[in-house]
């Protein structure tokens, strides 16, 4: 019900705006109000990348040029439908998206912030320098612009179709970040490698959030184009790569109604002190500069902290699940078969060599324990199973299937979920939205059905929330569920990050010191909830320091001294072995010799 | 063969100017992890205090745009250099404390908004005192070409690239041998174990910001000569330092100051066969590198603990 009266609000106040610009005849006020649907194109499609994907672009200029540029080449040397060519500027816009987001493959933070304001300045100098296809400062004339019964469009028919675009772009991207791809967002901004730990492939997100912006600042600079019927090289400069960013920044990143308030404010005020050119640069300086001083949320950020509304999930009534928990069904132990199986797995760092020729095989349904030392090598082990570290040589298969030197995501696909030495929660998602991203590699729809909300994107959604809130139940913290896992005491987070590898739906779960900084009590409570769940049939590989807990629940210990796999067995068989006891107390030399 | 020659000479004067840059670049971002996205405009400021304090000590208002055939002698030159020097460190101070350390820790690079709008700010300001005009600047040495080998060089070509190097070696023996050098390496390797030990971490990142920034007015006063002062020069020059410095690898000085005569020599090099392409090439060749390299040529790999 609450999403389709979302959509009729929207529409009623799309209408009621459109009626009203119909109606008003004066063309200063026409041309703000069209600059504002522009400018809020811009901003939301820069909302999904600064304030979701959290990547810096300071290039945006260059994005809405290649949209203006294209529609313009078209439309003037071509006998293109206006639409058709506006709706190709957006592609190539889109296009040149992709071009800016490659080097997100390699570099990132501020190097990627500085290559995309080279690609900026790139395109300046282009349409600036190269003349004979761009016009320079001359320009293109003749740009056509789509017609109305044979006759271009009137600015208040501009601003009628601007406020469409505005309005579908906003239910799309709401679709989108409401859901399995806004989450997965937010998650490559917080931590890339917990992010790719629970399957979201962190690089294609990041392309994917550089098209939306790309392809929103394209159809921008296509509509300006072709409003004016004209464009030079003065419409694609610095100040505007920073305007579009201020909008974002200044109405609050990350949030929904942000790039709403960032272009209505930021382009009446651009309108006000258009006669003062230098006044107007000086205060987007103060602003960028003191903006995210005063409030770091954005005008957006700063209202709703002064409202002090609470989030709506915390109204949201949570469904008790009854102990049951659909993810974790599997096999049970009965297939004792081998899941995974290490052949001659090294690794070194230059003379620090952490695995040499280390072989071990895990059986399904049992719970095994790495122990060893510090320095014995065993969080290396770890994070080489699941395609952190890329191991030098060696074999890891699971499930029969090869999977060393896989990248990250694709292991998590796989079937192996994991947590991290030092917590690696996405600390400022909620604790439910941590454990929905768990699942978020078994989420089935895609980018398309997710904008459109699909009824397959529901259901998917819902099926996660569902799910989300059974392991939640599972681990005790159900009643947490939207406070934000950040601020939860210690080793409630611990148990929030085995819920959240547990929603990646893993035939075995890696668990690199889950008990490191719990009290005795917890760490009993942890083996008892270990216990249940390999009782499910999830298998258990666990890092471990303290003793009575792997000695108490693990079937099967590996021991790790050095690199080397000094024993492996039962754990009575492992604690009584010599090389075992001199790893860990050492030996008297006397009785060595 | 002459007009490589002379494209050579050219490029390693103008990559001097980079390199300074770069190098700049590199001192912040070692000790504080940030870096200033508007050491162009400090580029720019650098040229025209230097200009303005030359224009000062000739009895001309600042705001004038030409130096009408006057030229300032060598202790007028001098005493403008170290008003730039000046002026500019005590920007980068500013800089420091307004834009930088209160963002620092803040998640999401809001630094790097903070030090654009910095540069927005003085941007404007330039614009307002003394106008988008571009401004003659006498050299110090005169303007006449001399001959070296065959080819024409300009000798404040010459002047900039003596002076560059000179810095660089300055700056590698300080940084190598001296107990300052130590200890901006100490905050560079791990800032909260250097002030546990009882250096005053605060100071050294202040004194990168400065040291940063006196380099870039010093690349500014040293290339307006050459280029003739102009507030948009910053930009450019600032990018493609900030290019030779990725690179090079931003993490090594010594790389970072490679890159930027690397790319200095480049760019003259494509200026000769294709001059509107200049640009287009050079930040191809950036993307190059980091594609294969992503922390430069001679940068060392950061090496995350999960």
């Amino acid at each position: 019900m609450k999403k389709y009266s979302h959509i009729a609000g929207v529409c009623a106040i799309a209408v009621v705006l459109g009626a009203a610009a119909l109606s008003i005849g004066n063309d200063y006020y026409l041309h703000i109000a069209f600059m504002m649907c522009v400018y809020y194109l811009c901003a939301a499609g820069m909302n999904v990348l600064v304030g979701f994907a959290g990547q810096k672009s300071l290039g945006q200029a260059g994005l809405f040029g290649a949209g203006a540029y294209a529609v313009a080449l078209l439309t003037s040397q071509t006998e293109i439908n206006p639409w058709a060519a506006m709706a190709i500027a957006t592609a190539t816009s889109g296009v040149c998206g992709v071009l800016i987001a490659l080097p997100s493959l390699r570099v990132k933070g501020p190097y990627l912030a500085m290559v995309t304001l080279a690609f900026g300045i790139v395109v300046e100098r282009l349409v600036s320098d190269w003349t004979d296809v761009f016009g320079g400062a001359q320009g293109i004339y003749g740009i056509r612009s789509p017609e109305i019964g044979g006759q271009p469009m009137s600015l208040g028919q501009w601003v009628c179709v601007g406020l469409v675009f505005c309005a579908v772009t906003h239910l799309l991207l709401r679709n989108l970040l409401n859901g399995r791809f806004g989450r997965a967002f937010l998650s490559l901004q917080a931590d890339e490698i917990a992010s790719s730990s629970v399957g979201v492939r962190v690089y294609r997100g990041k392309v994917i959030a550089f098209v939306i912006a790309a392809v929103t600042c394209g159809l921008a600079g296509a509509m300006v184009a072709q409003q004016n019927q004209y464009i030079n090289s003065d419409f694609i400069s610095f100040q505007l790569s920073i305007f579009i960013l201020l909008l974002v920044l200044f109405g609050g990143a990350g949030t929904k109604l942000g790039p709403v308030v960032g272009a209505i404010v930021l382009t009446l005020l651009d309108a006000l002190l258009a006669r003062w050119p230098s006044v107007q640069h000086t205060l987007y300086g103060l602003l960028l500069l003191f903006a995210l001083y005063v409030m770091p949320g954005g005008v957006v950020g700063a209202l709703s902290k002064l409202v002090g509304r609470e989030s709506q999930d915390s109204k949201e009534e949570y469904a008790t699940a009854g102990g049951h928990v659909t993810t974790l069904l599997r096999g049970g132990r009965a297939n004792s078969a081998e899941l995974l199986t290490v052949t001659k797995l090294s690794k070194a760092y230059g003379g620090v060599k952490p695995a040499q020729e280390i072989s071990f095989a895990l059986k399904r349904g049992h719970i095994h324990a790495l122990i060893g030392p510090n320095g014995a090598g065993k969080s290396t082990m770890i994070n080489m199973l699941t395609g952190v570290v890329r191991p030098d040589s060696g074999s890891i298969r699971f499930n029969g299937k090869e999977v060393g030197g896989s990248a990250v995501y694709f292991i998590c696909c796989m079937g192996m979920g994991r947590t991290f030495q030092n917590l690696r929660l996405f600390a400022d998602l909620s604790v439910l939205d941590n454990v929905m991203l768990g699942r978020h590699s078994r989420m089935k729809n895609g980018l398309f059905a997710s904008l459109f909300a699909t009824p397959k994107a529901r259901h998917e959604e819902e099926t996660t929330r569902r799910r989300a809130r059974e392991l939640l139940e599972l681990v005790d913290l159900g009643h947490l569920a939207s406070r934000p896992a950040g601020s939860l005491p210690y080793g409630l987070q611990r148990r929030a990050e085995l819920a959240r590898a547990l929603a990646t739906e893993p035939e075995l779960l890696l668990l690199d010191e889950p008990a490191a900084g719990l009290n005795p009590q917890e760490t009993a409570e942890l083996g008892e909830l270990l216990l249940r769940i390999s009782k499910f049939g999830v298998s258990i590989l666990m890092v471990e320091h303290h003793m009575d807990l792997v000695m108490s629940i693990s079937d099967h210990v590996i021991v790790l001294d050095y690199g080397i796999k000094i024993a492996e067995g039962k754990p009575s068989d492992v604690q009584v072995n010599p090389r075992v006891v001199e790893a860990y107390l050492g030996v008297d030399e006397a009785e060595a010799a | 063969m002459e007009a490589i020659f002379q494209a050579l000479i050219s490029g390693l004067a103008v990559g001097g100017a980079y390199a300074l840059v770069a190098l700049g670049f590199s001192i912040t971002f070692t000790t504080t992890k940030t870096l200033n996205f508007s050491h162009g405009e400090f580029v720019s400021s650098g040229a025209f205090i230097g200009m303005s304090a030359m224009l000062l000590l000739l009895g001309k208002p600042i705001t004038s745009t030409t130096f009408g055939g006057a030229v300032p002698g060598v202790s007028a030159q001098l005493l403008a250099l170290v008003a730039a020097l000046v002026v500019m460190g005590a920007l980068g101070w500013l800089l420091y404390a307004v834009g930088v350390r209160p963002f620092a820790k803040q998640p999401g690079m809001a630094w790097v908004m903070s030090t654009l709008g910095f540069g927005v700010v003085l941007d404007s300001i330039g614009l307002a005192i003394w106008g988008p005009k571009p401004v003659v600047v006498p050299s110090p040495v005169g303007d006449s070409v001399i001959h070296l080998f065959g080819v024409g060089v300009r000798p404040q070509e010459l002047i900039l690239l003596a002076v560059a190097i000179f810095v660089m070696i300055v700056f590698d023996i300080v940084m190598r041998k001296t107990m300052v050098g130590k200890v901006m390496r100490a905050v560079a390797a791990n800032g909260n174990v250097a002030s546990l030990m009882g250096i005053n971490t605060n100071a050294v990142m202040i004194g990168a910001f400065v040291v940063s920034s006196a380099l870039a007015g010093l690349s500014g006063f040293l290339i307006a000569p050459i280029t003739q002062a102009s507030l948009f020069m910053g930009l450019a020059i600032g990018l493609k330092g900030f290019s030779g410095a990725m690179v090079g690898g931003l993490n090594n000085p010594r790389g970072c100051v490679i890159g930027g005569f690397a790319l200095g020599v480049f760019e003259s090099t494509v200026n000769l066969w294709q001059a509107q392409w200049r640009e287009i090439a050079v930040f191809a060749v950036v993307i190059l590198v980091l594609a294969f390299k992503p922390t430069g040529l001679f940068g060392s790999r950061l090496v995350e603990k999960v």
